[in-house]
């Protein structure tokens, strides 16, 4: 192709309708095709999350089955009461932090400026990098999840309804927190770094969420056990263990009452998370700092 | 019809880091009135920090200005960004090209940015195959950028600026890495794009040859202030009394403080370019007058043993201007 013939090609005009769910796409799929290129960490990962269920597995063999009977999920094995935890856990972990360190990633590459510099919205854009985190968290929290099952014998209730139910638990625990990660997204425009906080945040939930043991434990702790229930994972955890290890259905009033907690958290803080984020991106707009060279 | 782009004031400071308790401001762009035609062909020039790719950030929405406003198409960069980020296409040479996605193809990249920039999927394709035929990666379109060279990804960088056609180009030295044959091919279709199909073009570059051969007009850049507007002829006559010579010297086997050397001859005011040329060195010198200096310049190049092949009076050309103007001398 010579100059004459590209020139030639560009007399064309193109109609040139905006979509939004076609900016949503293509920020998924330029993503996704990434993810795939780090082909030895996707093998090296899943490797990980087997090794950890399996020593799980052998924790469990320590833990008295009479006192999981304190947990109000009936009798159940350690390994299925812990199963969920860390395959819930791990889910909210890495859509998290998929959609707050999507844009650092950006910024360090140098691409978040023709980002910008192109007619795609924010929200667009956050939307095409979420899917993406939830599909890829989903194949893990899934490998979690059937390697318990399948491999390890775990006792879950394991039905089309608890499934459904478990998957709807999920998306609205992630939705409690999507107002976090996009305000977490603002904060490390500007400050470029929040990993620690991160960690902090990831290991607070973990630990008060009672991923590993029975939530009842802190109640002897007046201050942990109500800072447990200021975090809107309790709530999740416990509802996908009520459906999981019980069979209870959504609409259960314990489950349903998880659920509605988890709409309001969802409900106040993206709002917030949003407007934290638009103060982020102005703020590097202004500083000069969309890229750093 | 409008300008392509006409800015008010356009500043921008920069807040600086705190010395001695006290916030050090950088005034990058320094109230810029600017207007440029439709179709125009703009060079933009300008030594390093004198705020040409901030000017340029600020008109593509990426900077937020402190004062003053801009049109870009019609559209107001501020209250209509949306409208703005269609309407143009944006190249900057950034080291390394590192706007890219590296861990895409060529053709993935370029497929990504259609689709930001919502070209229709068939039309999409047919600029693709296009543009990497054009830009000679065909062969390599499947790689993944992160093993292309310095070239290759400029050449990625520039066909994405051009894959939806739109009616101006910020093209922020569009020729930084490239061989001297794509440099001359995009040069080429530059002009063409801006002579056959009216597009607008603001070009910056540190290569003055370039500059000289493709604007209309040029603007100097000093400071974050316009120091200079005109076409390429005005500046040539603005400079009648500059007198330039160059000494061509065969082989490149040269030490490098040869120019620093050439400046402590009487009568020389400064080097202006020097560059080397198959298997010779082309030093382009400013000075007061070329009768008086060329003897004593031959004279001392002699003494040093240096091996000249020509020295010969030269008609100043836009480095001169430049130098002169953003030296300050």
């Amino acid at each position: 192709m010579d100059v004459h013939g590209l020139v030639d090609l560009f007399r064309e005009e193109a109609p040139q309708a905006s979509s939004e769910l076609l900016h949503v796409w293509a920020v998924f799929w330029a993503n996704f095709k990434i993810f795939l290129s780090y082909r030895t960490w996707v093998i090296t990962e899943t490797l990980s999350t087997v090794a950890s269920i399996a020593m799980y597995s052998l924790m469990g063999l320590q833990v008295e089955a009479k006192r999981l009977g304190e947990t109000g999920y009936g009798s159940t094995s350690w390994l299925a009461f812990a199963l969920v935890g860390v395959a819930s856990v791990n889910y909210l972990w890495m859509c998290i932090n998929r959609i707050s360190h999507s844009m650092q990633n950006e910024v360090r590459e140098g691409t978040l400026e023709q980002i910008i510099a192109s007619p795609i919205r924010l929200r667009s854009y956050i939307i095409g990098q979420s899917i993406r985190g939830f599909l890829v968290s989903g194949y893990f929290m899934l490998g979690v999840l059937l390697v318990g099952i399948f491999l390890l014998q775990a006792p879950l209730v394991v039905t089309v309804e608890t499934i459904l139910s478990f998957g709807i638990i999920v998306l609205v625990m992630v939705g409690s927190y999507i107002g976090i990660g996009v305000m977490t997204a603002g904060i490390i425009l500007v400050y470029k770094k929040a990993d620690p906080l991160t960690f902090l945040f990831i290991s607070i939930t973990e630990f008060l969420g009672g991923v590993l043991f029975p939530l009842n434990y802190l109640k002897n702790y007046p201050l942990l056990w109500t800072l447990a229930w200021f975090m809107p994972y309790t709530y999740a955890l416990d509802a996908a263990r009520r459906v999981l290890l019980t069979g209870s259905s959504l609409t259960s009033p314990a489950v349903l009452t998880d659920l509605v907690v988890l709409t309001l958290y969802l409900v106040i803080s993206l709002p917030l998370g949003l407007r934290v984020f638009r103060w982020g991106y102005n703020r590097i707009r202004d500083e000069g700092t969309v890229a750093t060279y | 019809m409008g300008y392509a782009v006409e800015t008010l004031h356009l500043t921008k400071v920069f807040k600086g880091e705190k010395q001695r308790g006290k916030r050090q401001h950088v005034t990058a762009v320094d109230h810029i009135d600017l207007t440029i035609e439709p179709g125009e062909l703009f060079g933009l020039l300008g030594p390093n920090g004198a705020g040409k790719t901030t000017l340029i950030k600020m008109l593509c929405t990426i900077i937020l200005p402190t004062e003053g406003t801009a049109k870009v198409n019609g559209y107001d960069i501020l209250r209509e960004p949306e409208k703005v980020r269609s309407s143009f296409g944006w190249f900057h040479g950034e080291p390394g090209g590192r706007s890219l996605y590296w861990r895409l193809s060529a053709e993935d990249n370029l497929r990504f940015y259609a689709y930001l920039q919502n070209v229709p999927k068939a039309i999409a394709e047919k600029r693709i195959d296009a543009l990497l035929d054009f830009f000679d990666l065909s062969e390599e379109r499947r790689k993944l950028v992160k093993d292309y060279s310095t070239g290759m990804k400029v050449r990625v960088m520039l066909a994405r600026a051009l894959l939806h056609n739109p009616p101006l180009l910020f093209m922020d030295e569009p020729t930084i890495g490239l061989d001297t044959l794509s440099a001359v091919e995009t040069r080429h279709l530059l002009h063409a794009l801006s002579v056959e199909l009216r597009k607008t073009i603001v070009f910056t570059s540190h290569n003055m040859y370039e500059v000289e051969q493709l604007c209309k007009r040029v603007a100097i850049m000093r400071r974050g202030r316009i120091i200079v507007d005109a076409s390429p002829a005005v500046l040539r006559d603005m400079i009648q009394d500059v007198r330039a010579i160059e000494v061509e010297i065969k082989g490149k086997n040269h030490p490098a403080e040869l120019g620093p050397r050439l400046v402590a001859v009487p009568g020389v005011k400064q080097v202006i370019e020097q560059r080397e040329e198959a298997d010779t060195v082309v030093i382009r010198l400013q000075v007061d007058d070329e009768y008086d200096a060329i003897p004593r310049l031959t004279e001392r190049l002699h003494v040093d043993g240096v091996k000249v092949s020509a020295i010969r009076q030269v008609e100043p050309t836009l480095e001169d201007i430049f130098v002169r103007l953003t030296s300050g001398r």
